[in-house]
């Protein structure tokens, strides 16, 4: 046997056994009537399937979902493109900048969700409680099922800017000075060196940092169960919570293993779009 | 002149972006840890009072009774996935970048698509699956969890990291006799050191920061911080400065790691495809 196997073997035996079977298993368990606590798991075919997209908690998590992921894909792109374009260029402090603006992505999530938590909470939090009401803002930012979202939003922006930045400024730090003095020896404008270097040369950075981040923002679940667990009612319950909920709340393991196989199906579809309209 | 001025003004303006975003980041942080300062009446006090005598109840209460065990259970779940990942990462990946074969282009794809996979499928049907073992709330449950995200990242990354070694450094040890091992263990290791120090802070920080895993798989015997954390936010008698000051132990890996890991944490978060 090639040595290049013996040292590979231990590595796939593991990860054939925690990765590979059970991404099998799950499709098998979609396939059956599968709940904690109760005897038999009858074979149904696709009625999990049925019952989840049919469900009105599916549409409502669907629409939640899609607000959030593509204003926070968004909204991140456009702040972490600013920041990385103002600190590539030359600044005082701007390793210690670079440092405080990475710090978001390597903290908890957890802990980033109770911070927000704590400062937007109407009785005690300083912003919530003391900062808004004294512009006359007077309502509760995560109780009121309007603002929740939008709460929710701005502290996945916190927390996830960091690495739309970090992406983009590595793209933006490839790019040779040299490309940029020509363009300005003919004469061209910072607008113009923007979208015609810039931007085309940074494109494969930007795909990246869009599918990675989509991925990421589909998939959040810490910060919103620690800020609101994905309420008020189900104001904040994106496809994670609510296969939460339904796996491990109400114990109904077939039809969370259904919503898991719904939610990697879409992931496999927006990623193959973005790539292709991008590309 | 004009241009001159122009440009002052163009870095004035830069400066003010930036300082708000600072503002941004570093506010709730802050606010968190001089919280953690405080007494429960301190804390509760609205207008806050900016300057006060710190008192070090909240960590004395973070630290005693049944809640250092959730930092005992992190530091074992996290040290040992770092060691695993380690051992496991650095033959793999060795083996991974001297496959030239179809086949290990195939591993190698399978392995990045874990990253695209929802977590919560990985969950499920791992639940069922440790349940049956009877090791839900368990620290092996855990670490088995974390070892499906981890070991993954870590043999994609050290692999991309050995195909860079030039392989006439290896060929030349073959030369001499030497086995596979030793030219892992006496030449390619110290030249990879950056990148598996780099692998390890990235494992590390990973598993200390991980909830969704640790969350289901554990009650409260193996739970971890975050974990901790996040029942206690849930609940509905709010000791503020108690959570705090855990948010504030839990944050510290963090602040220690961040300065180096700077370097590798795109390459790490994008699985390789940034550099």
């Amino acid at each position: 046997m090639r040595w290049q196997y013996k040292f590979l073997i231990p590595s796939l035996v593991i990860l054939l056994s925690i990765v590979a079977f059970p991404t099998f298993f799950l499709f098998y368990i979609s396939l059956h009537q599968w709940v904690l606590f109760k005897r038999g798991m009858p074979f149904t075919g696709i009625e999990n399937f049925y019952l989840i997209l049919t469900s009105s908690d599916f549409l409502q998590s669907l629409k939640v979902s899609l607000i959030y992921t593509l204003s926070s894909t968004v909204l991140t792109f456009v702040l972490g493109l600013g920041l990385a374009l103002i600190l590539n260029e030359e600044l005082k402090g701007r390793n210690v900048i670079r440092t405080i603006i990475a710090l978001p992505l390597v903290i908890p999530p957890v802990v980033a969700g109770f911070a927000w938590k704590f400062v937007l909470n109407r009785e005690v939090g300083i912003i919530g409680a003391y900062l808004l009401p004294k512009i006359g803002f007077m309502k509760s930012l995560l109780a009121d099922p309007s603002l929740a979202l939008g709460s929710v939003i701005v502290a996945d922006i916190w927390s996830k800017t960091s690495l739309m930045f970090l992406i983009l400024l590595a793209g933006l730090q490839a790019v040779s000075p040299d490309l940029y003095e020509a363009a300005r020896i003919d004469g061209a404008s910072s607008p113009q060196i923007f979208s015609y270097i810039t931007l085309p040369l940074i494109k494969p950075a930007i795909i990246i940092a869009l599918i990675i981040r989509f991925i990421d923002a589909f998939n959040v679940f810490d910060t919103i169960f620690v800020m609101t667990s994905g309420g008020p009612g189900t104001a904040t319950q994106t496809f994670p919570l609510l296969g939460w909920k339904i796996g491990f709340l109400y114990f109904n393991l077939g039809q969370a293993a259904a919503l898991a196989i719904v939610m990697l199906f879409m992931t496999i579809g927006v990623s193959i779009l973005l790539i292709r309209r991008i590309m | 002149m004009q241009v001159k001025s122009h440009k002052k003004l163009k870095k004035f303006t830069l400066y003010l972006i930036i300082s708000i975003y600072l503002v941004f980041v570093l506010f709730p942080l802050l606010w968190l840890i001089q919280s953690s300062f405080k007494s429960m009446y301190q804390a509760l006090k609205i207008p806050p009072d900016f300057i006060w005598t710190p008192t070090f109840e909240a960590y004395k209460k973070a630290l005693g009774g049944g809640m250092l065990r959730a930092f005992l259970n992190s530091a074992v779940v996290s040290l040992s996935n770092v060691f695993l990942v380690l051992l496991l990462g650095i033959t793999a990946g060795y083996a991974l970048a001297n496959l030239k074969t179809r086949a290990s282009q195939n591993i190698g794809f399978w392995i990045l698509s874990v990253r695209m996979a929802p977590a919560f499928g990985i969950i499920v049907p791992l639940y069922i699956i440790l349940r049956s073992f009877r090791l839900v709330d368990t620290i092996l449950a855990v670490m088995v969890a974390h070892l499906t995200i981890n070991l993954p990242l870590a043999i994609w990354l050290l692999k991309g990291y050995f195909e860079e070694i030039p392989s006439e450094l290896a060929e030349a040890a073959v030369v001499d006799g030497a086995t596979r091992g030793q030219i892992l263990l006496y030449i390619l290791i110290p030249v990879a050191l950056p990148m598996i120090v780099a692998v390890a802070a990235l494992v590390f920080l990973l598993s200390w920061n991980e909830f969704l895993f640790a969350f289901i798989l554990t009650s409260e015997q193996a739970r971890t911080v975050p974990v901790l954390v996040a029942s206690l936010a849930g609940t509905m008698r709010f000791d503020w400065p108690l959570m705090c000051a855990l948010s504030t132990l839990a944050l510290i890996p963090a602040f220690v790691l961040v300065v180096y890991l700077q370097r590798y944490i795109v390459r790490g978060l994008t699985f390789g495809a940034v550099k």
